[in-house]
């Protein structure tokens, strides 16, 4: 099964580049709200066990910083669970872009705009990501929490994948220290039909 | 016709060489890079007639080769295919020397309008 559910380097340059497609309208959306230019990185595409994500997260997380982490299911063709991780200070600058002042740049209110961000930044990826696999997905809302270590997210978030796509995209912000990063948690029938998908698109070329 | 084309992904030089074998044919002298340094290096080999030039890639961005190939060229005719398709980033590739901006995923038709619209074709 594990070697079913890997993909191989064309399935992963593939994947790669709709992904940089997909998240190339999410990344020009929210620079449009906030009127600054972005700057994207390019996809990184790892499929990885349970116990590699783990590793993946604590390597994230564990600097001493609490981090912004929105959580939103998605169902449909592709099913599985999209997080978007952005750091306090990050999160602080983006609420100082959507004019809060220094008054409001407390938790409560910071966690509104993560969430508003977050919900632009999953849809329209995952959005587009879908039409371009001709797939059929829909979003619950998502929901917010502020972690303090990696054990709090492993504890929180994860227990039911057993292999899991890391797509790993960071966008920046000119003049602006404002980094996030978009994952996709993919459920196995999903990197199975993500993978046939694949294939027809590479077939096509 | 001799075209570069520049692009990290595989998948993306094959969907804009297919987009240019439908519109001009496949009699072209193709030259493929992976990143900004290799297509300055290849362009200063093979002077291409056209480049097309993806934006974020490793080691060198499409900026920043945009940039050094037409200060090196000024009649390069360079352009930009890129998923990101911000206001921002069209201007600073323009700024830098492209001709042209097309959004990913390459439409044939676009393509097409804008080669002609540039008297490329």
């Amino acid at each position: 099964m594990k070697e079913r559910l890997t993909l191989n380097e064309d399935e992963r340059d593939c994947l790669q580049e709709l992904m940089n497609i997909s998240y190339g309208s999410a990344t020009a959306a929210i620079a449009d709200i906030i009127e600054k230019f972005a700057t994207l990185s390019i996809p990184n595409i790892k499929t990885v066990s349970l116990e590699e994500f783990k590793e993946y997260i604590k390597h994230k997380l564990n600097h001493d910083k609490s981090h912004y982490v929105t959580s939103q299911s998605i169902n449909g063709t592709i099913s599985g669970e999209t997080m978007f991780i952005i750091d306090e200070n990050s999160t602080i600058n983006l609420g100082k872009e959507f004019d809060l002042e220094e008054d409001e740049l407390i938790q409560e209110e910071l966690k509104d705009v993560v969430l508003e961000i977050s919900n632009i930044i999953t849809s329209t990826t995952l959005s587009k990501f879908a039409e371009l696999i001709d797939a059929s997905i829909t979003f619950s809302p998502p929901s917010i929490k502020i972690l303090n270590s990696s054990e709090e997210f492993n504890d929180t978030y994860v227990n039911e994948y057993s292999y899991i796509i890391i797509i790993s995209t960071v966008m920046k912000f000119e003049d602006q220290n404002i980094k996030g990063e978009l994952l996709i948690l993919s459920k196995d029938n999903s990197i199975l039909f993500i993978k046939d998908a694949l294939n027809k698109v590479l077939e096509e070329f | 016709m001799k075209i570069l084309v520049t692009d990290d992904s595989k998948m993306a030089r094959k969907m804009i060489l297919k987009s240019i074998n439908d519109i001009i044919g496949d009699n072209n002298e193709i030259i493929q890079a992976t990143n900004g340094e290799e297509a300055i290096s290849l362009y200063k080999e093979h002077n291409p007639d056209i480049t097309f030039m993806d934006l974020t890639m490793p080691v060198k961005d499409g900026f920043e080769a945009t940039l050094e190939i037409c200060k090196y060229d000024k009649n390069a005719k360079i352009i930009i295919v890129s998923a990101d398709i911000q206001e921002g980033s069209m201007n600073k590739a323009k700024e830098n020397g492209a001709i042209g901006f097309i959004k990913k995923p390459i439409n044939p038709d676009n393509l097409e309008s804008m080669l002609n619209t540039l008297s490329l074709i």
